[in-house]
């Protein structure tokens, strides 16, 4: 009698192994593409400061001497050189020797320009689009495929949790734990166990890392990300509106009460009464408000657009403690809104945590070196794993584990569905593939065949 | 069987693509700002001869201003040929703080209040035609040039 439970149930233990090494072994087959690029464009990117420092040193640099021009100045310098663009950001310079910043567009393009505060003087333009670290950043991000590029990126992070999961079940010694081939890889047991311990054994070292690189990047996705923000937000508890999702506040002046400014006709093309009104603030004013309101010197303003816009004064500083948005009336130069990170609730205060410590930012080089570990670990990881699968692949078929129901694997099913609530994309994706089983798959022998169904 | 699934999958997709927004007016949740708000009141007509009253009235949270921390205005004619220094103005109640100044000559002017209360600072500025627009001013508002500030020192 005891025999027969002890041997049914170590049958069913290995199954839910094998169960559990299909999931692991398709689901690493189809994302370890975007995990590899995800990989190399965040260690590289994690270097962003330092790279672009080198690249845009001539632009960036710049000769301390006697007292600034004024904002409005180097502004009019800019304007002066782009007629007919539109200036859309100033950012001073955090240090001394550190040029000043025009963002303008112009068409569809958007250009930085650089200007030497002490003179006024152009320096040089970048156009935002030939900047190396913003394509880095947006194959990173979406894959440089819009929308469906960011779904496709956070599909890949929540499965990554799934490989994460299920790669520890398969890691976690069966019988009695030994160092060897669980902490350490056994190079002199033969070819087969050496490919699963490259394999097994750093994922299991990198793990913690990347299970906390893929939940801080999360939040930025666009669905998942999103939809986070707006829960937190609304419940008190996330970024405050306009920090993260939301719009800015707008200006409390009437639109009536704004002086109106006439085309460039020979006559006065509006009555005089309409030039009678409110004009918006000169920028060296809100200059001025930045230093007393006690900005990281790191802040840009963003110009308003829009006749009932504000002025905004923002910062994404490498510390998270000096994040800081303020919102000031561009007429009257009223604060509407200035959140600091002690402002953002509870939840928000610790994304945005995750968030520098993601970027690298956070600790310096020591934060930047170890995210890169990271990053090579799971190249590493990825890497192994695809080649333990070609030299594994039989000619014909994927080589796949056989699956048995899944029904009968009540904690796997458990834990799939619980990561197909918590991430909906998961869940959607799990159940295509389970119809696509259910419709295709399972009625074409061939298929059947060669997916080992 | 099949038929549960599709549905399945038709909430579930139906749920995805609701996607949450963010609810009227969260901003109350987080830290609130009281800002003051000014309106600046230039008389109708500017004699040449006599006095004219520059008033602006003082709101902040939806009730009027009184006993403000201060109120000064600075008037200035767009060419720099006439300025009025930074004058502090006189509370009348109600929120209205005036001054008082003679304008004499034709032309594009600027008043600009600095106003202080309650944590709150502002600066707004309002642009007044006195007669006729010389060719200089007229050209200088078509350009749409932003005024040069003639702030003489901040006070904070």
């Amino acid at each position: 009698m005891e025999e027969v439970q002890k041997k049914s149930s170590k049958q069913s233990r290995a199954s839910l192994y094998k169960t559990v090494w299909r999931w692991h072994f398709y689901a690493g087959i189809i994302f370890a593409p975007f995990l590899l690029i995800l990989a190399v464009t965040g260690g590289i990117y994690l270097f962003k400061p330092q790279i672009e420092q080198a690249l845009y040193q001539e632009y960036y640099e710049v000769n301390p001497q006697g007292e600034k021009v004024s904002a409005s100045q180097q502004i009019q310098e800019v304007k002066n050189l782009y007629p007919g663009a539109a200036v859309t950001k100033y950012r001073p310079g955090e240090s001394a020797a550190r040029s000043s910043e025009v963002t303008i567009t112009s068409g569809e393009e958007t250009l930085t320009v650089f200007v030497d505060p002490y003179t006024g003087e152009f320096i040089g333009e970048l156009n935002n689009d030939d900047r190396i670290m913003n394509k880095i950043e947006e194959i990173h991000g979406e894959l440089m495929a819009g929308t469906v590029g960011d779904r496709i990126v956070e599909l890949a992070a929540c499965w990554a949790i799934v490989l994460i999961v299920t790669g520890m079940y398969l890691w976690f010694p069966k019988k009695k734990p030994h160092v060897m081939g669980v902490l350490i890889p056994r190079f002199k047991k033969g070819h087969k166990i050496l490919r699963r311990d490259l394999h097994a054994v750093p994922a299991f070292w990198i793990a913690a890392g990347m299970f906390f690189l893929i939940i801080t990047g999360l939040p930025w996705s666009g669905f998942w990300g999103n939809n986070f923000q707006a829960i937190a937000t609304n419940s008190g508890l996330g970024y405050p509106p306009s920090t993260w999702l939301g719009s800015a506040p707008s200006s409390t002046v009437k639109t009536e009460d704004i002086a109106e400014v006439p085309w460039a006709a020979e006559k006065l093309d509006v009555p005089t009464s309409k030039l009678q009104g409110f004009i918006p603030l000169p920028i060296d004013d809100v200059v001025e408000i930045a230093n007393r309101e006690g900005m990281h010197p790191n802040y840009t303003i963003t110009i308003p657009s829009e006749k009932d816009g504000v002025y905004t004064l923002s910062v994404n500083p490498p510390k998270v403690k000096d994040e800081a948005t303020i919102h000031i009336d561009q007429y009257s130069g009223a604060v509407l809104a200035d959140y600091r990170y002690e402002n953002y609730g509870k939840v928000a205060q610790i994304v945005a945590l995750g968030i520098t410590l993601h970027k690298g930012t956070e600790f310096g080089i020591v934060n930047q070196f170890l995210s890169l570990l990271i990053c090579l670990g799971i190249i590493l990881v990825v890497c192994t794993g695809f080649y333990m699968w070609i030299k594994r692949k039989p000619t014909k078929e994927m080589g796949a584990p056989k699956a048995p129901s899944l029904k009968k694997q009540g904690p796997l099913l458990l834990l799939i569905i619980g990561l197909g609530i918590i991430f909906p994309l998961v869940g959607l994706s799990v159940i295509s593939v389970w119809l696509l089983d259910l419709l295709i798959v399972q009625r074409i022998p061939a298929v059947n065949r060669f997916l080992n169904a | 069987m099949k038929k549960n699934a599709v549905i399945l999958l038709l909430v579930l997709t139906a749920t995805i693509l609701s996607a949450c927004s963010l609810e009227p007016e969260v901003e109350k949740r987080y830290k609130q700002e009281n800002p003051l708000v000014a309106d600046i009141i230039i008389p109708e007509t500017l004699s040449h001869t006599e006095l004219s009253t520059f008033e602006v009235i003082l709101q902040q949270e939806g009730a009027e201003v009184e006993d403000a921390d201060f109120v000064h205005f600075e008037i200035w004619k767009q060419d720099g040929s006439i300025k009025y220094g930074m004058e502090e103005a006189n509370e009348i109640g109600n929120g209205i703080y005036q001054i008082s100044k003679r304008i004499n000559r034709d032309g594009l002017y600027y008043i600009k209040v600095h106003a202080g209360n309650n944590g709150s600072l502002i600066m707004p500025q309002k642009q007044f035609v006195v007669g006729e627009l010389s060719e200089n001013e007229l050209e200088f508002l078509q350009s749409g040039a932003k005024v040069e500030n003639q702030t003489e020192e901040s006070h904070h």
